[in-house]
C-alpha cells in the first residue's frame, strides 16, 4: 500500500523571500479574488455557491472573533458548500455588517431587554459556557439575528445571481486576460480542496 | 449526480485548525490576560494598573500577579497601592459560567501610597470612572472656600462699583418689569369682570319695581316681576362669584411682588459681601480662617472618598434586575452587554475573602503586625446577601508608623438601604506639608495623627476628617517675597505655635453639602488680627454698605412704591365693585320682600350667600 500525503499536508519548499517564486503579503486579496472568480465560474453548482455565501455572510455580519464563528467556519470546511462562496459572502458582507452596527444594537437591545425573554437570557447567562458566545451583547445577538433573517434570501439571490452570471457574462469573462492572469497563479492549490465536489 | 452533503476529508484540516487555534491561545493565554486586566483595571478604577506578569496555574485553577500596581487617580506620581505577588484562587464551576470568582487569594508586599518611577496616564473617554473622576472634581468645587486675604487697609482708598454688576439692580429691574406686567393684567381683568352691565340691569330693574303695585299688576304680573328679581338675582350672584375670582387673583400677583420685594433684602446682602469682596478686606472671623487654612486639602480627602464610594455603588448595585455595561473594544461596535443575574447563582465578579496577616520584624521601619481582610467584594451584593467588609491593620510601636486602622463597610444588599462608610485612624504617621491658600506660608505637620470617617447613606453625606501634631513647624514661601504687616502678624502667630487641631466635617445632601472646619489656630489668629485692624475693617465696611445703600436705593425705592400702587390701585377697583354689586343686591332683595308679601308660600326666594 502507498501512502499518498492528503494534498492540504503538501507544504511548499522553503524558498528565500527575494527568490522569484515569493509571493509577498499584499497578493493575500489577488488570491482571495482568484478564488472568488473560479467560484464564480466552476466550483460547484449555484446551489453551492448560494449556500457557502449565505454561511460566509455570518462572517461579515457578526463580530468576528466570538464563538459562534468558529461553528461557522467549521460548518463551512465540512459541509459541501462552496468555499470561495463562503469567502465571497464574508468580504460582501464585511462592509454591511459595520453599516448595520448601529441596527444590530437596537434589535439586540429590544430583544435582551424584552421582558417576555428576560427568563430564557437570565437561564442562559447562568449557563456553563453559554455565556462565552457573548449571547448577552447587543450587536453579537442583534446581528446573529439579522443574519438569520437574511441566511435564506441571501440563499436565494446568490444562487440566482451566480446563475444569471454563468448564463450572460461568464464566458466572456473566463476568456480575458485579465481571468487567466489570475487563475495563473499555483498558489491557490489549497483551495482546491474545499472544492465542491 | 447527486450532492454530497459532507466534506469529510476536510476533517483533518478542521482539526488540525482547532489544534493551531488551541496553541495559539495556549501561547498566548498569559500575555492577552495580562493586557485585558490591565485594560479592564484602569478602565474600572479610572487610574492606570499594571501588572509586572501573570501566570495562570491551570491544573490549581489559579493565577499569579506579580509586581501590581495602582496608581493613585489623584496623583499621578504616586501609587495607591502596590503589590509584590497576589494568588488568585479561582472557583472553576464559576469560571465555566464566564464568572470571576475568587475563593480566597493570597498577598504578599504589600504597600501604600509608594512612588512611582513614570507618572501615570491619565484615563480618559466616556467609560464610568473618568466620568466620576470628573464628577467629585466638579464636586469639590462647590463649595465656597474663602481664601485668606490679608491686604494692608491703608491700600483701601476707594471702592469703585459699577450698578449693573449689583444683583438688587438686576433684580429690582426684573420686580418693576413683574409689576408693570401684573398691572396690565389687572387692568384687562377688571375689564372683562363686565359687572357694570349686570349692575345696571338690575338697577334698572329696582326702579321699574319701585313703581309698580303687586294688588295692581294681578297674580301674572306680579309671577313675573319675581321670576324677573329672581334671574337678576342669579345673574348678581355670578357677577359676585367673578368679583371673588379676581379678588384671589389679585392676592396671588400682589403676594409675588410682595415676596419680589423681600427678595431684594436678600440681593442687596449679597451686594455687601460681593463689594466687600472687591476691597479684599482681611477678615478675622474664625470659621473663615480656619476653612481659609484648611478648607481645601479637607475637601481633597472628602473628594477621594466620595469618588470610591462612587464606583462602590456603580460597580455592585443593588437589587436583581439586568444590568448594562459597555460592551468590549473591539473595531466593530462595542454595543452593550447585559448582565442578567440570578437567584442562588454566581454573581459575576466575587471576591469570597481575602485575607493577608504577617509580620515584619527587625528593624525595618515597616516592622509591625500586619493583619488585613476582604471579604465578599462583589458585583452582586443582593446574591452575596451580606455587605463588603475592608479590614486592614498594623501595630508596631516606636515605629515610623504606629498604627493603622481602616475599615469600609459596603452594603448595597437592599436598594432602599445603601450605606457606604469607611473609617481610617493613623497614629503616628508622617503627615503631609501643605501650603496655605492665598499666603505664603507653608505647614509642616510633622508626625501625628489622622483619622477620617465617611458615611453616605442614601444620599445623605457625613464625614470628618481631622489631624493633630504636636511638632508642627512652618516655613515661609521659599520665593522670598516681603510679607506685609497683616502678613507678619499672623506669620508671628502661627510660627509661635508647635501644636495642631484640626476639625473638620462635611454633613447634608451629597448635591448641595455643607462644610465646618475648625482648628486651634483660627481663634488665635482671629483675636489678634480683630485687635489689630478691626476698627478699620468696621469703617471700610460701613463705607461698603454706604456705597451699596447710595447705587440701590435709586432704582429699589420707586420699585416699592410701584408695587405698593398697583396693590393699593387693585384693592380700591375690588372694593368699588364688590360694593356696587352689593347695594344692588340688597335693593333687589327688598324689592323681591316687598312683591312676595302676599304671595302663597310655595313661591321660594333664592338664597344667595353673601
Amino acid at each position: 500500500m502507498t501512502f499518498t500525503r492528503p494534498l492540504a499536508f503538501r507544504i511548499p519548499p522553503f524558498r528565500p523571500v527575494d527568490g522569484p517564486h515569493y509571493i509577498p503579503p499584499m497578493f493575500a486579496l489577488l488570491k482571495l479574488i482568484q478564488s472568488i472568480i473560479k467560484t464564480l465560474h466552476s466550483d460547484g453548482t449555484p446551489g453551492q455557491v448560494a449556500a457557502g455565501m449565505a454561511l460566509g455572510a455570518v462572517l461579515g455580519l457578526t463580530p468576528l472573533m466570538n464563538v459562534h464563528n468558529l461553528i461557522v467556519i467549521s460548518l463551512i470546511v465540512l459541509l459541501n458548500v462552496s468555499f470561495g462562496g463562503a469567502m465571497l459572502g464574508w468580504a460582501l458582507f464585511v462592509p454591511v455588517g459595520f453599516l448595520l452596527d448601529p441596527l444590530f444594537h437596537s434589535v439586540g437591545l429590544q430583544l435582551l431587554e424584552a421582558p417576555s425573554l428576560r427568563r430564557l437570557w437570565t437561564d442562559w447567562y447562568n449557563t456553563p459556557l453559554i455565556p462565552y458566545t457573548n449571547f448577552n451583547n447587543t450587536v453579537v445577538l442583534g446581528s446573529v439575528v439579522g443574519w438569520l433573517a437574511m441566511a435564506v434570501p441571501i440563499f436565494f439571490a446568490a444562487r440566482w445571481g451566480v446563475a444569471r452570471y454563468r448564463a450572460t457574462i461568464g464566458a466572456r469573462v473566463q476568456q480575458s486576460k485579465f481571468y487567466k492572469a489570475i487563475t495563473a497563479s499555483k498558489a491557490y492549490n489549497v483551495y482546491r480542496l474545499f472544492k465542491p465536489e | 449526480m447527486a450532492v454530497k452533503i459532507f466534506r469529510w476529508k476536510a476533517i483533518g484540516p478542521l482539526a488540525l485548525l482547532l489544534v493551531i487555534i488551541g496553541v495559539l491561545l495556549w501561547l498566548f493565554a498569559e500575555p492577552v490576560a495580562k493586557d485585558t486586566s490591565e485594560e479592564v483595571g484602569t478602565e474600572l478604577l479610572g487610574t492606570q494598573v499594571d501588572i509586572g506578569k501573570l501566570d495562570i496555574i491551570a491544573d490549581e485553577a489559579s493565577v499569579d500577579l506579580r509586581a501590581l500596581q495602582i496608581a493613585d487617580p489623584f496623583n499621578p506620581n504616586k501609587n495607591l497601592v502596590e503589590a509584590s505577588e497576589i494568588r488568585l484562587k479561582l472557583n472553576p464551576t464559576a469560571l465555566a459560567e464566564k464568572k470571576f470568582v475568587v475563593e480566597n487569594f493570597r498577598l504578599s508586599g504589600m504597600r501604600f501610597g509608594t512612588d512611582r518611577k513614570t507618572p501615570a496616564r491619565p484615563v480618559e473617554g466616556d467609560g464610568f470612572a473618568p466620568q466620576a473622576l470628573r464628577s467629585v472634581r466638579q464636586w469639590s468645587q462647590q463649595f465656597d472656600v474663602p481664601i485668606l486675604k490679608l491686604t494692608p487697609i491703608d491700600t483701601i482708598k476707594q471702592l469703585v462699583l459699577n450698578p449693573t454688576q449689583l444683583t438688587t439692580v438686576q433684580s429690582a429691574q426684573a420686580l418693576a418689569a413683574r409689576a408693570d406686567s401684573a398691572r396690565r393684567a389687572l387692568d384687562q381683568s377688571f375689564q372683562q369682570l363686565d359687572v357694570k352691565g349686570t349692575v345696571d340691569t338690575a338697577r334698572t330693574l329696582v326702579e321699574r319695581l319701585r313703581t309698580t303695585n303687586p294688588r295692581q299688576l294681578g297674580l301674572d304680573g306680579t309671577r313675573q316681576a319675581i321670576e324677573d328679581a329672581r334671574a337678576t338675582l342669579e345673574r348678581l350672584k355670578d357677577a359676585k362669584k367673578r368679583v371673588e375670582t379676581l379678588e384671589r387673583q389679585v392676592k396671588g400677583g400682589v403676594g409675588a411682588l410682595a415676596s419680589g420685594l423681600e427678595t431684594l433684602d436678600e440681593a442687596r446682602r449679597k451686594d455687601y459681601a460681593f463689594a466687600k469682596s472687591l476691597l479684599q478686606l482681611p477678615s478675622f472671623s474664625a470659621p473663615e480662617i480656619g476653612e481659609a487654612f484648611f478648607g481645601r486639602v479637607s475637601i481633597d480627602r472628602f473628594q477621594q472618598a466620595l469618588y470610591y464610594t462612587e464606583l462602590a455603588r456603580h460597580y455592585m448595585p443593588p437589587g436583581l434586575l439586568p444590568r448594562e455595561d459597555p460592551g468590549s473594544q473591539r473595531l466593530r461596535a462595542s454595543g452593550k452587554s447585559i448582565r442578567f443575574p440570578k437567584e442562588r447563582a454566581w454573581p459575576k465578579f466575587l471576591v469570597q475573602l481575602g485575607q493577608m496577616d504577617l509580620a515584619i520584624g527587625g528593624d525595618s521601619p515597616l516592622r509591625g503586625a500586619y493583619e488585613a481582610a476582604v471579604q465578599g467584594l462583589t458585583s452582586d451584593p443582593w446574591l452575596y446577601g451580606k455587605p463588603t467588609v475592608v479590614r486592614t491593620s498594623r501595630t508596631a510601636e516606636g515605629s515610623a508608623i504606629a498604627s493603622i486602622d481602616v475599615r469600609a463597610v459596603i452594603d448595597h444588599v437592599r436598594p432602599d438601604r445603601v450605606k457606604d462608610s469607611a473609617s481610617a485612624r493613623l497614629r503616628g504617621v508622617k503627615l503631609p506639608s501643605f501650603t496655605v491658600p492665598g499666603l505664603p506660608f507653608q505647614l509642616r505637620p510633622g508626625t501625628g495623627s489622622a483619622d477620617l470617617t465617611f458615611a453616605l447613606r442614601n444620599e445623605e453625606l457625613s464625614g470628618r476628617w481631622s489631624i493633630g501634631s504636636s511638632q508642627v513647624t512652618w516655613a515661609l514661601d521659599s520665593t522670598g517675597k516681603k510679607l506685609n504687616d497683616l502678613e507678619q502678624l499672623v506669620w508671628r502667630v502661627v510660627s509661635g505655635l508647635k501644636e495642631l487641631s484640626v476639625d473638620a466635617r462635611v454633613s447634608g445632601p451629597l448635591r448641595s453639602p455643607k462644610l465646618a472646619v475648625s482648628s486651634n489656630l483660627d481663634r488665635a489668629i482671629a483675636q489678634r488680627l480683630e485687635a489689630v485692624i478691626g476698627e478699620e475693617v468696621a469703617k471700610a465696611e460701613k463705607m461698603v454698605r454706604a456705597k451699596v445703600d447710595s447705587l440701590v436705593a435709586a432704582k429699589v425705592e420707586p420699585v416699592k412704591r410701584q408695587v405698593s400702587e398697583v396693590r393699593t390701585q387693585a384693592e380700591q377697583r375690588l372694593a368699588v365693585e364688590r360694593n356696587r354689586v352689593d347695594d344692588v343686591e340688597k335693593q333687589l332683595q327688598a324689592e323681591l320682600k316687598r312683591l312676595t308679601g302676599g304671595l302663597v308660600p310655595e313661591i321660594k326666594l333664592p338664597k344667595i350667600g353673601l
